[in-house]
């Protein structure tokens, strides 16, 4: 069906790139596509906005997995904001996007009107975007459809937030994630990962936190195996 | 940081020689997008931020606000940059899709590291990988192509500062990659309009290469993760 | 209803006029506005024209001073060019250094004496490596309704046309320059360049001399210049959406026909005022 698309899977489109369906019988066309990150459909066609590699979920999913740096807000997404202001209601919370986003003080568990949660400027949220498209302010909430935190909220009084690309976030956050895995077995440690880039990391001891964050920054450009060499020659360096 | 310098050598018999070219992408850690272009001895960097704030003076409210800055080798920016600057604002502008980002800021930082010729040039390319490597939505890709008419109206592509200085008329062209048209046109010295199409033949076989350059470059930035 | 429509969709507004190969103000696709030209504007200015493009107005005033010349030209005068928008012209500008589009219509004409060799720059010298003369010309708008590069390349060579030098010896014995205002001398213009401008509207469809409004609403502007001889001393594009070879071919003839009909303005007023000098 998409055989023009399919064999490119894997490799490395760049903008301006077009797969073309026009050729198709108009009934053939059966299966949908649906275009990821850094695809867009115009007609019969797809363009590639975006350089990276091409990628495929069956059956019809297609994006584009590229290095980007800069974080855009998309609806769903599980980011780490920074509390900067409080305006009326509403808090605003930086998310490195281009706009700040607001966070209302009753999208957290259990908050009333009289019960007001307990957030200052500064803290870290861990928050989802209900509300995130270019022409709207971007809106985050603590709380699932249900109303209940699960996991979302203020975090951090102490631990380390640095920032890495938004391909390594992706990577950590797949389900099974090797690097994860790699990492779990040198010590315990808690970690939030932000779709946005930003990674928080607690471990018993400011150095043990250290080491993690550091593996974490080097991962960003290593093969598996350079990593898992890396994590070898740690795991015997530590006490 | 990762590297993806390669260096393109094409015959030099062609009428489209180009100098040897070389390309490297994300070097800088503090900009979203960067890349440096070297093309011969002419070597330009480029940073770009954004999608960022933007203040509400310069706020279009249907895309984004897209600043371009060109820093010379030494001295202040003058004149001369500030007419470069708006040759590439408008050319970024044509392959961006700036209304997916609409009210924020985007910056391009050109910074000179050595003028040998075809600077112009040079900065356009650079500033396309830069915007490449931010992951801005772009409908296509454009490059810069300079062309010399040298005294015996001999088409040279790419010239150093020696042939520029050489020559009796130069034209620098901006060519997209779907369908190899002038973006942007900047010239000097007096030409016939014949001798104009042939430059925008010659720059168009050019750009082939040197979009072909741009696939490999990218190629091996995401060998690794391939 | 129309000026509603106008307001709030802009360019759907342009389309409309332009699916029926004419534009809001009454003109064809490829027709330029009425052009006018005064010229010996400024009484106090070595030379001086005021061009009309509709309702864009340019000023151009030149003057002639004396310097040594640059060193590494001993043989060679200067012309220094200058465009400048002052907040008068339009709301767009705003006081202050020039911005963005002041400098690069500087930069522009700058190229274009260069490129077009409308001077001999050796002509401007009085004694090699001694003396020689810089011509200021200092271009203004007035009256900002697009098409801006167009009038000022008009106004530039009407002025110099119009400009009259005194002429200048250097006295054997004292080695100090004197001026002989009595005896003014015309420069010797060698080329003379033209400009016509063109906007793109939605990739596709070029219109000649765009208005303020067309220019912000299009997709793209060309400026092409051509001399008497037919040959392009500038093809301008600062950028926007690709023009293909032939509407560029389109383009080219377009501003060759232009050239005439400014060419014959230039002298039709260059005439008329000659009598009364």
């Amino acid at each position: 069906m998409f055989d023009s698309f399919k064999h490119k899977v894997g490799e490395v489109v760049l903008p301006g790139d077009v797969f073309s369906f026009a050729s198709l019988a108009p009934d053939s066309r059966v299966e949908k596509l649906i275009c990821g990150p850094g695809l867009r459909r115009n007609g019969d066609e797809v363009l590639v906005c975006k350089s990276g590699v091409l990628r495929h979920k069956p059956p019809n999913l297609f994006w584009v997995d590229s290095q980007q740096r800069r974080y855009v807000p998309a609806k769903g997404e599980s980011v780490i904001g920074i509390v900067t202001t409080k305006v009326g209601d509403t808090f605003k919370v930086d998310v490195g996007g281009s706009e700040q986003a607001s966070l209302s003080y009753l999208a957290f568990e259990g908050a009333t009107k009289r019960n007001r949660p307990n957030v200052q400027v500064g803290d870290l949220v861990y928050a989802q975007f209900i509300i995130a498209n270019k022409d709207m302010e971007p809106e985050l909430v603590c709380i699932d459809s249900c109303g209940r935190a699960n996991g979302m909220g203020v975090f951090g009084t102490d631990g380390l937030l640095f920032r890495v690309s938004l391909g390594l976030v992706r990577r950590l956050l797949v389900p099974q994630s090797e690097i994860v895995k790699d990492l779990e077995r040198l010590f315990p440690f808690e970690m939030v990962v932000g779709m946005n880039g930003r990674v928080w990391v607690r471990a018993r001891t400011t150095q043990q936190t250290l080491i993690v964050a550091n593996l974490l920054e080097s991962c960003e450009n290593m093969t598996a195996e350079q990593r898992k060499a890396l994590f070898l020659r740690v795991a015997g360096g530590c006490p | 940081m990762h590297n993806a310098r390669n260096a393109m050598e094409v015959e030099s018999s062609s009428t489209c020689a180009l100098r040897e070219f070389g390309c490297e992408q994300s070097l800088l850690s503090r900009p979203d997008g960067s890349s440096s272009f070297i093309q011969g001895d002419t070597s330009v960097l480029a940073g770009v931020y954004g999608p960022a704030d933007v203040k509400v003076s310069k706020e279009i409210h249907d895309r984004a606000t897209l600043e371009v800055l060109i820093q010379p080798k030494v001295g202040m920016s003058g004149v001369r940059e500030r007419a470069q600057e708006q040759c590439v604002r408008e050319t970024c502008e044509a392959a961006l899709l700036s209304s997916l980002h609409p009210r924020s800021s985007l910056s391009l930082v050109l910074q000179i590291i050595h003028d040998d010729g075809s600077l112009l040039s040079c900065c356009l390319n650079a500033a396309c990988m830069a915007l490449m490597d931010a992951g801005l939505p772009m409908g296509c890709l454009f490059c810069g192509v300079t062309c010399a008419i040298d005294r015996d109206g001999r088409i040279v592509t790419d010239p150093t500062m020696q042939q520029e200085k050489e020559s009796r008329a130069l034209m620098t062209f901006a060519i997209d990659s779907t369908e190899r048209k002038v973006l942007m046109s900047t010239t000097k010295g007096s030409f016939s309009v014949n001798e104009l199409q042939q430059c925008i033949a010659v720059s168009q076989r050019a750009s082939e290469k040197i979009f072909q350059f741009y696939r490999d470059s990218v190629r091996r930035r995401y060998s690794k993760t391939l | 209803m129309a000026a509603g429509f106008k307001t709030a969709e802009p360019l759907e507004y342009h389309r409309s006029f332009l699916k029926e190969n004419c534009r809001p103000d009454g003109r064809e696709l490829g027709e330029f506005r009425a052009t006018t030209l005064n010229i010996g504007s400024i009484s106090t200015a070595d030379g001086s024209a005021l061009v009309k493009i509709g309702n864009t107005t340019v000023i151009c005033g030149i003057k002639a001073e004396l310097a040594t010349p640059p060193t590494d030209a001993p043989n060679k005068g200067y012309i220094v060019p200058n465009v400048d928008l002052p907040p008068l012209c339009s709301s767009r500008f705003r006081p202050g250094p020039p911005g963005e589009q002041a400098q690069a219509a500087s930069q522009f004409i700058a190229d274009l004496i260069d490129s077009a060799n409308i001077i001999q720059r050796e002509d401007l010298c009085i004694e090699s490596g001694k003396l020689s003369w810089v011509l200021y010309c200092d271009i203004m708008c007035l009256d900002y309704d697009g098409n801006l590069l167009d009038a000022c390349v008009i106004a530039l060579l009407a002025a110099l046309e119009n400009a009259q030098l005194p002429e200048v010896t250097i006295n054997k014995e004292t080695e100090l320059a004197e001026v002989n205002p009595q005896k003014l001398h015309p420069l010797n213009v060698t080329k003379h360049p033209v400009g016509s401008s063109f906007a793109v509207f939605d990739n596709t469809i070029v219109i000649v001399d765009p208005t303020a409004e067309e220019e912000s609403l299009s997709t793209a502007t060309i400026t092409v210049v051509t001399d008497e001889d037919e040959r392009l001393c500038a093809l301008h594009k600062p950028g926007g959406s690709g023009l293909s070879a032939e509407k560029l071919q389109d383009c080219i003839s377009r501003a060759v026909t232009r050239h005439r009909e400014v060419r014959k303005l230039i002298e039709e007023v260059l005439k008329s005022i000659k009598p009364q000098q």
